[in-house]
């Protein structure tokens, strides 16, 4: 079909070089020296004021790593790194803690003025509306689902974290109204030590992997939420992080945990600057969900890919996991993966309490000379325990994207049931679309239920499409759109109107 | 990748690299072929047995499986058995060495012990990979096994049986087969034995010449004592057609790889294999299929049945190559477990670099289905016969595609004493 | 010959109460048709009758013959003459159709101290019921319902059931998805079993079978209990008015 050779042709043309949030901001910085030893451990441990137990836990991790390699079984291919060759401590000057609105550089309030977070309180998310007015999909409203008030209030407390710090935390009093804490990482070690002691490190513990210990001995920011029993979060809560000094690695931590019976739903939003040189960045999030609770955690990643030629992009190598640890408790990851040029990403649920369920949905997609290996793991412990995976992989230009997951049932976790999709579509004739599942059933009582398709855009659809008088890039979109509909009906709305335009603009001169 | 080399020599890996100095003598092989017994042997060394680190060997982890290897027994030899279908024509090894063939026109049975000693077969001896085990103890220590041509056009009326028996001891034996253009045949490769310790690799190399039909059967017979690794590898010319059927019921830690290039434009592949474990057998099924030209198809579909303690494994791997436009290719795994140590694990993987395919894979694990049960009760069965006759489906339902009734009615006798051995 | 007293049942998973003190008096010899709107509770009862443990009885009892069943499992209340013919008869792939045919008459007689049944004798068996129902000996070579039609399932029901001789059947809806011709042929399959050591309850939402298999009772199902019994008048009446007038009065 001739058309659709023209859109591959134009795939494979396509310029990364549209990311849009690719400008840098000029600011002061205040830096550790360049490379990775106890004493840049340390200097990071005294510029934020830990407390003694904080600095011993970092250094222990640091010693851990030494003894480890760096995995290899992704299906992604980077030179190697120098880790002495990153910096792991920048912070815009006089920007130590986070302070009041006011008091913040107004350099950072316009930067994330222009990547459409503004830092008010008053004011919405960009591209927020009101429920009912919206519809992502162009057909239907998602209304149904989100009559509820948090969504209404169209408000979302946001974290903002610069480089190594959080600059802002915004609508901190009123969430402390309802008892639910969001501040940095950093302040929850000084202000709640007791919680962060007992469930830091407890869902993915320092000794987990390569780049999770790394994070343990050197993280600098974050964010910590604690929602307390019973209460139903009144916001949406969310962290945007920016990396913007040159050869600095982010290696930030989030720690939420949801007390029996609490919800709340949490937003994260990454952009870098365009630069040359690949930058790291090795997150660690750990959910904890008790009794009854729910957390639902949500991602739009649009790190910068690189450009049209594979060059600069950031290494994203994050390990997310999430604990069901009470009975009847739920977690819920939704993902959009459109940047990064390296992602290595594999958010996790632990099903260990009785009756709880996980569920990860996914949306990733790759052009350029994108690689992305990531999926998800559910472990089955609990009795009678679910889970659902739903992912969407579009791979583009000379990129490749690989799915995988494991699904895995213990001897003791009678009734397992997992459902997974897995569908991948191919635009172009220079990439790559994988799928590496890996089931284990150790219960006889288990049900797992895995598809996996690849295939491009049916042509029997474009065409039926075009034939109703829609353009081809338009047909393409549409057609995309749908096949990516049942992840972004996960997405709170904010994201996904952001998530649908993103998933625009990577694959742009293929689906305008 | 070189993570053994650090690490000690355990008993398995000594008793298989150490015995070659003891072997050299009297395996055959002219210069080229010792050649190629050095470098397989040198790379066993290197790699090790493969512990569950090396992600082809994820679920079998042979470092800490493989706790010996039974020692090699000149007196284990024994005599051809009766064909599986009546009027087959048998070709048997027994402990190693080839006992007997029998005639058919159109077909050539040579001794492999022969082509190593002149060394025409020793680029047939190369290994897949470093981490393709099965190939270096096997082009190591391969000493005989028979050599195959099925000439151009022969269309044969009654299936070749080739037997690898092995009441116990240890042996090395491979089968290459050519098929000539256009020729059709019904194989039957029958891995048969394990009375006592056994230890044995058997390597089938298949070249489907253009236009050929194959239809491919192996069948693993062998007690709870054997170990045995087994490698099928096949290579489909333009417009060949390959039906590999798998069969195992029986060892105590079998590894069967398969290994399919679809070469020519046309050219379908279906696998269809059945895994009846019970006792403590660990089985893993291990494929491969290559894409690697346009307009190419294949199925695969698996069925297992485990109870007692046993755990099964199955690693399929679609690959189609950026050049493979039109591939459809298909694969299902589907999985009941009858026991609570029961185990399965699958891992079936796409690896896809062309755009315009359609490529599939499925994979369940399931309990009996309690609507179907319900419904054979409710006709009066009771819950065990209505138990067995569900799991008898489950599989059958894959023969009955073989649409050869003698060979239909012999794989479901071996299905019906398996269930009722292990029901 | 079946006696249903006072019955409460419920889903087993959830709790959900479905009947609720249901009684209902069916002699041999005599067709029950029993009616109801939907999700009144008529195909659980068909379940709970042929022991699917999907469903609890909280209360009461089902005697067949002066015997309680409720402790016996789905083959043995089976091999005692109960048959259950489905609504949706379940497709099982790889178990051909006369294999399972040939055990379930085997089972049943063996479960009973009669003797197996000879191949020859069973085959003709089979031909003799399958011509009755104008049904292809090839259909009964396939596997059990596989990419069998709607009608052609429902036949494959009642040749079991003529087969399997019974002495209490249940036909659930046995009329959802046929064409008159089909209704025509089920119909005459289930009259020909009419006879006076057996008894038969048909479970229907319309009238329409009724036509064709004439019932000596009728009863009304609502919310899990028995309102109205009659003659087959009631099913007229039922199908001129609604079921709403009904309903009304038991109010």
């Amino acid at each position: 079909m001739p058309a659709v050779q023209e859109t591959i042709e134009q795939v494979r043309n396509i310029d990364v070089d549209q990311y849009k949030y690719g400008f840098e901001t000029l600011i002061e910085t205040d830096k550790a020296p360049k490379g990775l030893n106890e004493d840049i451990i340390r200097f990071i441990s005294a510029k934020k004021n830990e407390p003694e137990w904080m600095l011993e836990w970092r250094l222990e991790a640091y010693r851990r790593w030494l003894t480890l390699e760096e995995p290899t079984w992704a299906r992604v291919n980077y030179p190697k790194i120098d880790f002495q060759d990153i910096y792991y401590y920048a912070a815009p000057k006089n920007q130590a803690g986070p302070k009041s609105l006011d008091e913040v550089d107004p350099e950072l309030l316009k930067t994330y003025e222009k990547l459409g977070i503004p830092l008010k309180e008053q004011e919405i998310l960009a591209g927020v509306r009101k429920a009912g007015e919206l519809s992502p999909s162009g057909d239907e409203a998602v209304d149904g689902e989100v009559s509820d008030s948090v969504y209404n209030s169209g408000r979302v407390a946001v974290d903002a974290v610069f480089d190594s710090v959080s600059v802002v935390t915004t609508f901190k009093k009123e969430l402390a109204k309802a008892g639910v804490i969001f501040c940095s990482i950093s302040e929850a070690i000084r202000e709640h030590p007791e919680l962060v002691k007992k469930y830091l490190g407890s869902v993915v513990p320092t000794s987990d992997n390569f780049y999770a210990t790394l994070n343990s001995a050197v993280f600098t920011d974050g964010s910590f939420v604690y929602v307390p029993k019973g209460v139903r979060c009144p916001m949406e809560l969310s962290t945007y992080f920016r990396i913007n000094e040159k050869n600095t690695g982010q290696f930030e931590r989030t720690l939420i945990i949801a007390e029996e019976g609490a919800y709340v739903s949490y937003l994260e939003g990454c952009t870098a600057p365009q630069r040359d040189e690949n930058q790291l960045h090795a997150a660690v999030v750990e959910l904890v969900a008790l009794d009854d609770a729910e957390i639902k955690y949500s991602t739009v990643q649009n790190w910068y890919p690189g450009d049209k030629d594979g060059k600069g992009g950031i290494y994203n190598f994050v390990t997310k996991r999430g604990d069901c640890r009470g009975k009847n408790s739920k977690i819920s990851w939704t993902q959009v993966e459109t940047g990064s040029a390296i992602t290595w990403k594999y958010p996790s649920c632990i099903l260990r309490g009785d009756n709880s369920r996980g569920e990860f949905y996914s949306i990733a997609v790759s052009n350029g000379h994108q690689q992305i290996d990531s999926g998800t793991k559910m472990i089955h412990l609990g009795k009678n325990t679910s889970s659902r995976i739903i992912s969407k992989g579009i791979s583009a230009g000379h990129s490749n994207n690989t799915y995988r997951g494991q699904v895995s049932a213990h001897r003791k976790a009678t009734n397992a049931r997992n459902f997974t999709q897995c569908d991948s579509l191919l635009i172009g004739n220079d990439c790559g679309a994988h799928t590496v599942p890996y089931i284990e059933a150790k219960n006889a009582t288990a049900q797992f239920e895995h598809e996996a398709t690849t295939s491009k855009i049916s042509e029997d659809a474009l065409f039926y499409v075009m034939q109703r008088g829609i353009p081809e890039e338009e047909a393409i979109a549409l057609i995309v759109n749908g096949f990516v509909k049942e992840v972004i009906q996960e997405l709170p709305m904010e994201f996904a109107v952001e998530a649908q335009k993103l998933i625009g603009i990577s694959l742009e001169g293929s689906v305008g | 990748m070189n993570v053994h080399t650090s690490q000690s020599r355990t008993p398995a890996e000594t008793a298989l690299i150490d015995a070659f100095s003891e072997r050299v003598g009297d395996l055959p092989g002219n210069a080229d072929v010792a050649v190629a017994r050095d470098t397989a042997l040198e790379a066993l060394k290197i790699q090790g047995l493969p512990s569950r680190r090396i992600e082809s060997w994820h679920y079998t982890d042979i470092r800490t499986q493989l706790r010996s290897v039974a020692p090699f027994d000149a007196a284990a030899g024994s005599q051809p058995i009766a064909p599986l279908i009546a009027g087959s024509t048998v070709a048997a090894v027994s402990n190693g060495a080839t006992i007997s063939a029998g005639q058919v026109d159109g077909v050539t049975f040579e001794k492999l012990s022969e082509k190593l000693a002149d060394g025409t077969f020793a680029p047939a001896l190369a290994t897949r990979s470093t981490d393709d085990l099965i190939g270096q103890i096997n082009a190591a220590y391969v000493t005989d096994g028979w050599h195959v041509d099925i000439a151009e056009g022969a269309e044969l009326e009654t299936p070749l049986e080739l037997q690898n028996l092995q009441k116990s001891g240890q042996s090395h034996v491979r089968f290459p087969v050519r098929v000539g253009k256009g020729a059709k045949a019904t194989i039957i490769e029958r891995q048969y034995g394990g009375e006592g310790e056994a230890f044995s690799s058997s390597i089938s190399q298949l070249t489907v010449a253009d236009g050929a039909e194959i239809v491919w059967i192996i069948l693993r017979q062998h007690g709870d004592t054997s170990v045995q690794f087994c490698q099928f590898n096949a290579w489909l010319g333009k417009d060949a057609k390959l039906t590999l059927f798998v069969v195992n019921a029986g060892g105590k830690l079998v590894r069967q790889e398969v290994h399919v290039l679809a070469k020519g434009e046309g050219s379908d592949f279906q696998l269809r294999g059945i895994n009846l474990l019970g006792g403590e057998s660990h089985t893993d099924v291990t494929m491969t299929v290559g894409h690697l030209v346009e307009n190419t198809t294949s199925t695969e579909i698996v069925r297992n049945v485990v109870t007692g303690r046993a755990r099964g494994v199955f690693q399929g791997m679609i690959r189609v190559a950026k050049i493979a436009q039109k591939t459809d290719a298909r694969m299902a795994c589907n999985s009941l477990l009858l026991s609570d140590d029961a185990e399965f694990d699958a891992k079936p993987e796409l690896e896809i670099f062309a755009d315009d395919v359609a490529c599939g894979h499925g994979a369940t694990v399931t309990e009996i289905d309690q609507d179907h049960l319900f419904y054979l009760m409710a006709r009066g069965i009771p819950e065990k016969e209505a138990r067995g006759l569900l799991v008898k489906a489950f599989v059958a339902e894959i023969i009955e595609e073989l649409e050869d009734e003698p060979l239909v009615e012999a794989l479901e006798a071996i299905l019906e004493d398996w269930l009722s051995a292990h029901g | 010959m079946l006696e249903i007293k006072n019955l409460h049942a419920r889903i087993a998973e959830d709790g959900t109460e479905i009947i609720r003190g249901l009684n209902l008096t069916v002699k041999a010899g005599e067709v029950a048709a029993i009616m109801g709107p939907n999700g009144s509770g008529k195909s659980t009862l068909s379940y709970i009758l042929a022991g699917r443990e999907d469903y609890e009885v909280t209360e009461g009892d089902i005697l067949y013959n002066g015997e309680s069943i409720l402790d016996l499992d789905p083959a043995e209340r089976a091999a005692k003459g109960i048959f259950l013919a489905f609504q949706y008869p379940m497709e099982i792939p790889g178990v051909a159709t006369m294999e399972f045919l040939k055990v379930a008459m085997n089972e049943q007689r063996k479960a009973r101290g009669e003797e197996e049944l000879k191949i020859p004798e069973f085959m003709k068996r089979v031909k003799d019921a399958a011509g009755l129902l104008s049904m292809d000996m090839g259909m009964l070579k396939r596997p059990l319902n596989v990419g069998f039609s709607g009608g052609e399932k429902k036949r494959a029901e009642i040749l079991q059931m003529k087969l399997l001789e019974p002495k209490l059947c249940v036909l659930d809806e046995t009329d959802s998805g046929l064409d008159i011709d089909a209704l025509k042929i089920v119909s005459e399959g289930v009259n020909a079993l009419r006879s006076p050591d057996r008894a038969i309850v048909v479970i229907t939402h319309y009238q329409r079978l009724l036509d064709y298999i004439v019932p000596d009772s009728v009863h009304v199902l609502y919310k899990g209990r028995v309102i109205k019994s009659g003659d087959k008048t009631l099913a007229r009446q039922l199908e001129e008015n609604g079921y709403a007038e009904i309903i009304g009065e038991a109010a």
